[in-house]
């Protein structure tokens, strides 16, 4: 087991190194030079080249790679060529807004999924089946902006139960806060429930099937010990690994969720981001996605090797 | 329900081809008539410019196609090989792609749309650019796992020792074999794509006007979602048609060409 | 809410933020202009104004700065030597008078107010003025080199005077001193914040910074130490950034925000029909309109050089394609009526526009002639680089039917703002849809755009009838001369059409009615020094 994890530590930070220079080399291959857009409306070639000088824009690539790297790893983001301030401060304002969104939108995606999935695997061929599976496919082939837009359309324009967007802490008013979220987590959320619901409900016939479900039924034990205790067990595994693929789908989900709702989360600052051509941020934001990602998928094998010990030697999942 | 999907592919197939030829010209302007709802001479209202919403919507069933099945093709055109051979030699060149397919998955899509279009210019072909490499981990991971099965299989063992060439071997054997997850999978990523096509489209970064796209469409429409609703429902109801018609016909092909998925 | 990325940049602080436009036919009700002497009723103390922003400002740094929004919020904390008054005409804010120049205009000397305290409580007088102006005119991050150019020295003749050295006469100088390159910082806190003294700005004003929420808002408190804080009854500002313009609307509606600024022209019409709220214009200064690449072919700052298109060879193609546009109906389908058709870069109520300055109207039978007799084949391509905003593609599509009937054949071409503004810098473009947020002197819509090597002379005009004329005005004092010599330029300029003007954007704020005191002048920047709820 140590040894498993070890390897795909191991594997992880090569990832990571892969991905710095991807990020570093990709930012640089954008037309538009960040110190023209910092220096803006008014900008004389002198204060271009200033701002070039600050950021060091005017090295050569591999000494900036090597600052990058440097300043990466003594903990220093820089500052953000939009406003000048720390990006640690700014990661650390908009990090926590996309992770309560994602929390929330996860919340729906596996009381939904999960929940719809193994009522439609217990109840195969009957009505509940039906709406859970119709349920899934329409999940799956409704556009999220779109979903995003008709909800707005309904809650807050027409019936004026929510307010449209905006975004308000927690720390300040715990209330409002989740009277904003709602849609925009229902709205994320409903993918992941459609996806969940899939694969539990797959997951949960083929385990149903299982020869030792069948004995435990032998056995005597009630349906819902069965469901509960064998089949869900092993349908975790499904969950678990589909959280762990989805969540670039996920990050991705909430750059949109964000754009329409106006939430200042993570996602909104990475496209902003881009869009301004703010190289310390966007470094920021890609590296920490990229190590989230990592990680995530690092626990996931863990877990998905706990759960499902055949995985260890056979040395990795969905291979 | 696959024989659903099937109606509602061929109707998206139908529109695409032959809607352009049968409504009138979609980027014809009549600022007499801007934001008119649904009528006898626009069956589905007209946008803030007084363009038919149906001309519209038939010409942007032509872009969501395109996208939808240049950027898979792209995928199966350049990763099918790379699963082949990273699955066939697995032990030198297997590790190698597949971190690069970690690094990939590891990448926010849309981040990378997003540098793209900049790159290259929003465009459809930056669109199907940024699409098709998106799908590329999923196929090389599809091939490569489909390979590693294959190449124990008996067959293969006896055309290696017959001292037939790899390269014999890999599209004699080893590719007609790879075909049904592919098929499905392509299934999976033509709706994929047309979401991403609209999603793109909305954020700015697709199709150039006056070309229409369901995506380009929705973004005008999200301006007047209090005066011009039907604007909206339109764009997003043919996009979740499609979508839905791909998954259902996906479902129904992997339960033929697939059974081991258990669907 | 409606994405519009671009719009998030923040760089190009006029038009492209006004979102919106087309709508539904009929003549649209012009909104009642009010400023704070239409608005008289008594305001009580205390409360929180929260105030929407269209776009987030960049470094709260009076030298770097360079977006509208950020001026929105030095409006509030930033007071400057001079100031504009509701019309826009100059006025002494921390000066004492308005300055006093030579005979040859090259000694510039400013009066200062007595003491007054910066809002960290260090005290104003001329020494802070000269470490400020030096800064604006000297550092090398300086965006504000430029509006100080003339200066050659500054140097403090004693605590309540300054003297200016010029190298040449200057007269939009005083205008520019009522802008950023007038903010005088706190001395102090220059020490201490160093080049990154807008992450905690502190000047003069009736509010001081609090804090910054990146991306989201900026917090400013009542300054105690205000010379004028009896005046100033709100004890907090909350600048919330909403970029999304119907989302901005929405709040507003809401009560969420009591204030929100740049309405785009889609909105004003629901804002105005809501019982709760109102909309004043305090009109504008600047322009929107198509750049033609002419000569751009090396950057703006360079030698201009032969551009291959169709247009930038033919001044006649030029003709015909501005006589295929008809401003009216763009102004009505693309902005719902609510903007100033023109084709001229000075507002047609600026004192220095000249009345012999007329434009033509569409004639497409012109038009089509002219194509004829340039022996070009039709459909002539052009390229028309667009910022990828929902208005900008409208406008795109509206210019793009309206040449077509002409013979042209207009390819859009989308980009990112950011992008837009690199091409066209750098001349890779044919033509390009941008626009200036504009300036009180028409100097400041005028030298750095048209005239030969100009940074923002996108089209890489050079042409001697332009250039003279502007250079001799900037140095003339008196207004109806100067009037003569810009009518002349833009004379000139309208013949080279190195730039299709198509119209003036207005600036439309949207407030609860509960507010009242706040004074909105042309520059578009909201001033709350005596808003306050009214009691």
């Amino acid at each position: 087991m140590v040894w498993f994890i070890l390897r795909r530590a191991g594997s992880a930070v090569i990832v990571l190194f892969l991905a710095s220079i991807l990020i570093f080399l990709g930012i640089r291959a954008l037309p538009g030079d960040p110190a023209v857009v910092m220096a803006g409306e008014e900008a004389s070639p002198a204060v271009v080249e200033a701002i070039r000088h600050e950021f060091g824009l005017d090295k050569p690539l591999p000494a900036q790679y090597v600052d990058y790297v440097g300043q990466t790893l003594s903990g220093n983001l820089g500052r953000s060529t939009q406003d000048q301030l720390p990006v640690a401060g700014i990661l650390a304002e908009r990090l926590p807004v996309t992770l309560e969104l994602s929390a929330l939108a996860l919340l729906v995606a596996i009381v939904v999924g999960v929940g719809a999935g193994i009522v439609a695997a217990v109840k195969r061929g009957r009505l509940p089946d039906y709406v859970a599976t119709g349920f899934g496919l329409a999940g799956l082939s409704v556009p999220h902006f779109w979903l995003g837009l008709l909800s707005i359309l309904l809650f807050a324009v027409t019936l004026r139960w929510l307010p449209a967007s905006g975004y308000v802490p927690f720390t300040q008013d715990p209330g409002q806060n989740l009277q904003r979220m709602i849609l925009p987590a229902l709205v994320l959320g409903t993918g992941f429930a459609a996806i969940l619901m899939r694969q539990t409900r797959s997951a949960m016939l083929g385990a149903l099937s299982a020869d030792y479900v069948r004995t435990a039924r032998s056995k005597g034990l009630s349906e819902t010990k069965v469901v509960g205790a064998h089949a869900l067990r092993n349908s975790l595994t499904t969950v678990v690994t589909v959280l762990g693929l989805q969540l670039g789908a996920l990050i991705s989900g909430a750059v949109v969720t964000e754009q329409i709702f106006v939430i200042p989360g993570f996602g909104k600052l990475t496209v902003d981001a881009v869009l301004t051509r703010n190289y310390p941020v966007i470094q920021a934001v890609v590296l920490v996605t990229v190590i989230g990602y990592v990680l995530v998928n690092l626990l996931v094998d863990i877990a998905y090797a706990f759960l499902n010990p055949r995985i260890r030697l056979s040395g990795g999942r969905h291979d | 329900m696959p024989m659903a999907g099937l109606v509602l592919v061929a109707g998206f197939l139908l529109l695409a081809l032959l809607g352009p030829v049968l409504t009138g010209d979609p980027s014809a302007q009549d600022y007499n008539a801007t934001l008119a709802p649904p009528s006898g001479t626009h069956p589905l209202g007209t946008d803030d410019l007084g363009r038919d919403a149906l001309a519209r919507i038939a010409h942007g069933a032509q872009v969501s196609l395109q996208a939808g099945v240049l950027s898979t093709l792209l995928a199966m055109v350049v990763g099918i090989p790379i699963g082949l051979v990273a699955g066939f030699y697995r032990r030198w060149l297997d590790p190698v792609v597949m971190r690069l397919v970690d690094v990939t998955l590891a990448f926010p899509f849309l981040v990378f749309a997003v540098g793209l279009a900049a790159i290259i210019g929003p465009s459809l072909k930056g669109v199907v650019l940024a699409l098709g490499f998106s799908q590329l981990p999923a196929v090389v991971r599809i091939t490569r796992g489909e390979v590693l099965a294959i190449r124990e299989m008996d067959y293969v063992a006896a055309a290696i020792a017959d001292g037939a060439s790899d390269r014999h071997i890999l599209l004699r054997y080893v590719l007609p074999n790879c075909s049904s997850p592919l098929i499905v999978q392509a299934t999976v990523a033509i709706p994929a794509a047309i979401i991403g096509e609209s999603t793109l489209s909305f954020l700015g970064l697709g199709v150039q006007p006056p070309t229409p796209s369901w995506g380009v469409m929705l973004t005008t429409a999200q301006q007047y979602l209090d005066v011009a609703p039907w604007l909206a429902i339109w764009p997003g109801l043919m996009i979740a048609l499609a979508t839905l018609g791909f998954n259902l016909l996906g479902d129904g092909l992997r339960d033929v060409l697939d059974p081991r998925s258990g669907r | 809410m409606r994405p519009r990325l671009v719009l998030t940049l923040a760089v190009l602080p006029i038009a492209l933020a006004a979102c919106g436009g087309g709508g539904s036919s009929g003549t649209p009700v012009a909104p009642s202009v009010a400023d704070a002497t239409a608005d008289n009723r008594a305001v009580k103390s205390g409360g929180t104004l929260n105030i929407a922003l269209n776009a987030d400002p960049d470094a709260l740094d009076p030298s770097v700065s360079t977006t509208l929004v950020g001026r929105e919020v030095f409006a509030s904390m930033c007071e400057k030597l001079f100031d504009i008054d509701a019309q826009a005409t100059l006025v002494p804010q921390l000066a004492a008078a308005l300055p006093t120049v030579s005979d040859d205009g090259k000694e510039v000397t400013i009066k200062l107010r007595a003491g007054l305290k910066f809002n960290d409580g260090t005290a104003f007088d001329a020494e802070a003025v000269k470490k400020s102006l030096d800064r604006h005119r000297t550092w090398e991050k300086s965006a504000r080199q430029a509006d100080l150019a003339a200066v050659s020295k500054v140097s403090v003749v004693d605590p309540a005077t300054v003297k200016l050295t010029l190298a040449r006469a200057f007269t939009p100088l005083t205008a520019q001193l009522a802008d950023r390159a007038g903010m005088i910082m706190s001395p102090k806190a220059l020490e201490t914040g160093g080049d990154n003294f807008g992450a905690s700005p502190v000047c003069i004003g009736p509010f001081k910074f609090a804090s910054r929420t990146s991306g989201s808002q900026i917090v400013l408190d009542k300054a105690p130490d205000y010379y004028d804080a009896a005046k100033v009854k709100l004890d907090k500002l909350v600048y919330k950034i909403i970029v999304d313009p119907n989302v901005r609307a929405a709040n507003l509606k809401s009560g969420d925000v009591q204030v929100a600024d740049q309405l785009a022209t889609t909105t004003v019409k629901g804002v105005q029909a809501d019982p709760n709220l109102t909309v004043v214009s305090g009109g504008g200064l600047g322009y929107y309109g198509l750049t033609i690449n002419t000569g751009n072919a090396n950057g703006s700052t360079e030698k201009p050089g032969p551009v291959n298109t169709p247009l930038a060879k033919s001044p006649q193609l030029r003709e015909a394609f501005e006589l295929a546009l008809d401003r009216d109906q763009i102004n009505k389908t693309v902005y719902n009526g609510l903007y100033e058709p023109d084709c001229f870069p000075l507002p047609a109520d600026s004192p220095y526009r000249s009345p012999s300055l007329q434009c033509a109207k569409r004639d497409l039978a012109k038009a089509k002639q002219l194509v004829q007799a340039s022996g070009v084949p039709t459909p002539i391509p052009v390229t028309m680089t667009t910022p990828n905003d929902a208005t900008n593609q409208r406008l795109a599509q509206v210019i793009q039917q309206m040449t077509k009937e002409a013979g042209f054949n207009v390819t859009v071409q989308t980009a990112e703002f950011v992008s837009t503004l690199e091409q066209g810098k750098a001349g890779k473009f044919d033509t390009v849809l941008n626009g200036w947020s504009g300036r009180v002197d028409p100097d400041g819509n005028l030298s750095n755009l048209i005239t030969s090597r100009g940074s923002n002379n996108y089209s890489g005009m050079s042409d001697p009838g332009i250039d003279d004329p502007i250079k001799e005005a900037a140095a003339a004092t008196e207004p109806a001369k100067r009037a003569e010599l810009y009518a002349k330029a833009l004379q000139r300029a309208a013949e080279v059409r190195g730039v299709v003007y198509l119209y003036h954007n207005k600036y439309y704020l949207g407030m609860n009615k509960t507010v009242a005191g706040v004074q909105y002048f042309k520059d578009g920047l909201p001033r709350f020094v005596t808003a306050g709820f009214a009691g």
